[in-house]
């Protein structure tokens, strides 16, 4: 097998340092947050699928969804032109919006299954 | 070994009173001035050394220094250098934010050296060189593969023959002025390119100074290359890899927003493909041909 060159060596904190997250900035934030609640949803996903009345993972997974939307509106904002200089004031309205549609749906969740038992 | 206090008179210099003499001959012997000279704040900077063949072992030396009023971190270097440990190396040139060449990572994030003071860093003060490039020695590092992808990126402008005959007349109100007017200023001092995780991830992606710099091309009514450069950058390993982490907007020190030029790029992409998808279909023919 013939060898590759090696590259010269990059310097590159490995993701396992606290240097390496230190220089992260709310728009890195938002999309590593983003890409945590996806993950946390396709496991969550199946578990309500098969058993849909449970209320812990049923409000998890409201919070998981209404943040992950929040920030794939901000990415489809900005990519419809939406003026860079105001990204992060974006990125915390919708953080205020996201938490504020949480606690309505949550609201208008129990009601409804209150209005149902 | 480098951890003993030994503080630099070359402190004095960024100072600008008159006792410090920038440009003067050292005046020997003057007691009095010494004796009322009042103890000034000091700061102790950490310099991750090392990284070079000669010096493979990678490390962080301390040095600590007296600090004046505005001193820079590119002022504590120097002082560092010329009073305690000469071997250190950096790089720098025009001391005044034009040229890029100092950029660095001062406590965690990529900054240029001559335009960031040291009020407001703290006691301790953190340089490293920055990330997503090869280090040549100590702060000093590779800049070829940043500079391989902007030529990859075809970042020059290519004239069409109109623009070669006479000058091109691009009113400052005009809409592709305005288009270009924000990302123009680039000084390619790889900060972005530092800070963009993205480029850690994947090595070949372009980076966003090189998808910068093609974006004010593409959007150049003198640029002959238009399609063809387009088509270069916005790849799997060029616009499209861009994850609107925002890293290089928000740490360019020129303001430029990088992202936005990527996102430029990526609308140009699609609004061309869908105009060229839809006469293929009157034409009957596919795109392309």
């Amino acid at each position: 097998m013939t060898s590759v060159k090696e590259p010269p060596a990059t310097n590159k904190p490995p993701v396992w340092k606290i240097s390496a997250w230190r220089s992260m900035y709310p728009g890195m934030w938002s999309w590593v947050l983003q890409r945590l609640s996806a993950l946390a949803l396709i496991v969550l996903f199946p578990i309500h699928v098969m058993n849909p009345y449970i209320d812990s993972v049923r409000i998890t997974m409201l919070l998981l969804v209404v943040w992950h939307a929040m920030h794939g509106i901000k990415v489809i904002l900005t990519d419809f032109g939406f003026p860079d200089r105001h990204q992060r004031k974006l990125f915390w309205v919708l953080c205020v919006l996201g938490i504020a549609a949480f606690f309505w749906l949550a609201y208008m969740h129990t009601e409804y299954w209150r209005f149902m038992a | 070994m480098n951890e003993e206090v030994r503080v630099s008179e070359d402190a004095q210099l960024s100072e600008g009173t008159p006792e410090s003499g920038a440009h003067e001959e050292p005046v020997p012997e003057k007691e009095e001035p010494e004796e009322k000279a009042e103890k000034r704040p000091t700061v102790r900077v950490r310099i991750r050394r090392g990284g070079a063949a000669g010096d493979p072992e990678e490390r962080f030396d301390s040095f600590e220094i007296e600090t004046g009023p505005r001193m820079t971190v590119l002022d504590a270097l120097v002082a560092v250098q010329s009073a305690q440990e000469p071997a250190l190396s950096f790089r720098y040139s025009c001391r005044v934010g034009m040229c890029g060449t100092c950029a660095l990572k001062v406590n965690g994030r990529p900054a240029w050296a001559c335009r960031t003071r040291l009020e407001g860093l703290g006691d301790e003060i953190t340089l490293e060189p920055l990330t997503n490039f090869p280090v040549l020695r100590d702060l000093a590092v590779d800049m070829s593969p940043f500079f391989a992808k902007m030529k990859r990126a075809r970042g020059w402008l290519e004239p069409t023959s109109a623009a070669e005959k006479a000058p091109a007349l691009i009113a400052p109100g005009s809409r592709e002025r305005k288009r270009i007017e924000p990302h123009i200023e680039c000084i390619t001092c790889g900060i972005c390119y530092a800070s963009c995780s993205i480029v850690g991830h994947d090595s070949d992606y372009l980076g966003p100074a090189a998808l910068n710099r093609a974006y004010t091309l593409v959007n150049d009514s003198r640029d002959a290359l238009g399609l063809e450069r387009l088509l270069e950058v916005c790849t799997e390993d060029g616009a499209w890899r861009c994850h609107s982490q925002y890293n290089c907007t928000e740490s360019c020190p020129k303001g430029i927003s990088p992202t936005g030029a990527i996102k430029g790029l990526k609308r140009r992409a699609v609004t061309g493909g869908v105009k060229r998808f839809a006469a293929s279909i009157f034409r009957g023919r596919a795109p392309g041909e």
